[in-house]
């Protein structure tokens, strides 16, 4: 019993793996076009977006019959929570590099502005995180994950120097409405995708650690806001 | 609040040491599940509990078994009035042969309960308290033998009852029943731990995590991890505990 539980442990741990790395792919090449400037580099992203949700939808498929069928207790039962975790995480990587290709399509005559506006740069930094992220999953590496997490808030940093910038080119220039509203689109998209590397980190300190780190912070924050009940 | 403390309890069968040194405090009014492969000391453990080891050619038992604040195995204690504050339940029912009213009306007469009416509503009011009321009521003088495995269990339950213990001891209660009749056991143990402490050993994990408060898993005659269950069942302290509930030893 214990072989076949492992065996299909395994299988979902390997299709995860194939998830990612189709999703690393698609983050990869529109980043690289963003970089470059190479359109045509965000051709395929779309179609590989399909395969990325036939694995969603067999992961789930796979966790769900682990639960019912074997029924796994602490180390076991977190790995199968945060692997439906991370799979949803990688799925939404998916539909935002398709998204962000698009943006990259509709700004490719304003590279400029991407440079100024440190897009490319924030694209770098949230695809490295989102490499880290799928590779401390891959080993098991809480200490990776940790790293991911932090450097959240440099892909944030960026996110709000680039939308003071690029509104102050839309009111310098009216003719640059369009182009910079594509690129706060983008670089909100590119934020999200920052989130979900941070996200998969955290899915994977749960499993390893036994920790629930989600929201930490903010719930922290919170608490020290809220004036303590004199009662 | 405690209402049983185990301090440095060692059994030994002739030689074979059964149980190792064991030190638990048993929360009043919770369920406490016991744990572990067979042969662990798990089911010794729990006939300490009650004395029922005494019965055992050979056995010897050192250390402080503390229920109520008295030591059961060094104070002057008098055995069926210990066994009345502490109930048990076995794995296979064990109805008396006799009718479902004599069954549950057992114990009361015994301790000298004679009046008719008294024992009419201890009967139903316990019957009630073991949720099978409802599915014998109209034939009190039906045999409990005839009754289903189900049936029986909650029908030795309220034998347990009749007598109003503070503890009851569950010794595997639904290892030989049907998954219905087993939600049925599991849906009056959680409904008894408001009046009652209840001490389960188990050998289906899964039932263990669902109606306990607290776990102690037993291994080789030690205690290995004696933890909330919540606890014990998603992030163990430690290494054989998560080897054990996962299934890689046992």
């Amino acid at each position: 019993m214990q072989e076949h539980f492992n065996a299909e442990i395994e299988s979902l741990k390997n299709n995860l793996i194939k998830m990612a790395s189709i999703v690393d792919e698609q983050v990869e090449r529109v980043i690289e076009a963003l970089e470059t400037g190479k359109v045509e580099l965000c051709q395929g992203v779309k179609s590989r977006d399909l395969e990325v949700d036939a694995y969603d939808n067999l992961i789930q498929a796979q966790c769900e019959n682990i639960l019912a069928l074997f029924q796994p207790f602490a180390a076991d039962l977190r790995f199968i929570i945060s692997a439906m975790m991370i799979n949803n995480q990688l799925e939404r990587c998916g539909d935002i590099a398709v998204n962000i290709a698009k943006r990259v399509k509709k700004t490719a005559n304003n590279y400029p502005l991407i440079v100024e506006a440190q897009i490319n740069e924030m694209g770098k930094q949230a695809r490295k995180m989102l490499k880290d992220a799928i590779n401390s999953y891959i080993y098991n590496d809480s200490q990776l994950a940790e790293t991911v997490m932090k450097e959240d808030e440099i892909v944030d940093q960026f996110n709000k120097q680039a939308f003071k910038f690029l509104v102050s080119k839309m009111q310098s220039n009216p003719e640059l409405i369009e182009p910079c509203s594509h690129l706060i689109v983008m670089t909100k998209h590119i934020e999200r995708l920052a989130d979900h590397a941070t996200n998969i980190a955290e899915d994977l300190v749960f499993y390893v650690e036994a920790k629930i780190i989600s929201h930490k912070k903010k719930l922290q924050k919170l608490e020290k806001d809220q004036p303590e009940d004199d009662n | 609040m405690n209402i049983i403390e185990v301090k440095n309890l060692n059994l030994f069968y002739g030689k074979f040491q059964a149980l190792k040194d064991i030190s638990i405090d048993i929360k009043m009014n919770k369920i406490t599940a016991l744990i572990g492969p067979s042969g662990c000391g798990k089911s010794t453990f729990l006939r300490c509990l009650n004395r029922m080891n005494d019965l055992i050619n050979g056995v010897k038992i050192k250390g402080d078994v503390i229920i109520d604040g008295k030591n059961i195995y060094k104070d002057r204690i008098d055995i069926v009035e210990l066994r009345k504050n502490v109930g048990m339940i076995f794995q296979k029912s064990n109805p008396f042969p006799m009718s479902i009213f004599d069954n549950v009306a057992y114990g009361p007469r015994i301790n000298g309960i004679r009046d008719k009416k008294q024992l009419e509503e201890i009967v139903e009011n316990t019957l009630r308290k073991a949720a099978l009321w409802e599915e014998v009521k109209d034939d009190l003088k039906k045999s409990g033998m005839s009754l289903s495995g189900g049936q029986q269990q909650r029908l030795c339950i309220a034998r347990a009852l009749a007598v109003e213990p503070k503890i009851i001891l569950m010794d595997e209660p639904a290892s030989a029943l049907d998954p219905i009749s087993t939600t049925k056991i599991e849906d009056l143990i959680f409904e008894l731990k408001k009046n009652y402490t209840i001490v389960i050993v188990t050998h289906n994990m899964q039932q263990a995590a669902r109606v306990s408060d607290e776990t102690a898993l037993f291994y080789m005659g030690e205690l290995i991890e004696f933890n909330e269950t919540k606890k014990l069942f998603t992030a163990p302290e430690n290494e054989k505990t998560e080897a054990y509930i996962s299934g890689k030893f046992g």
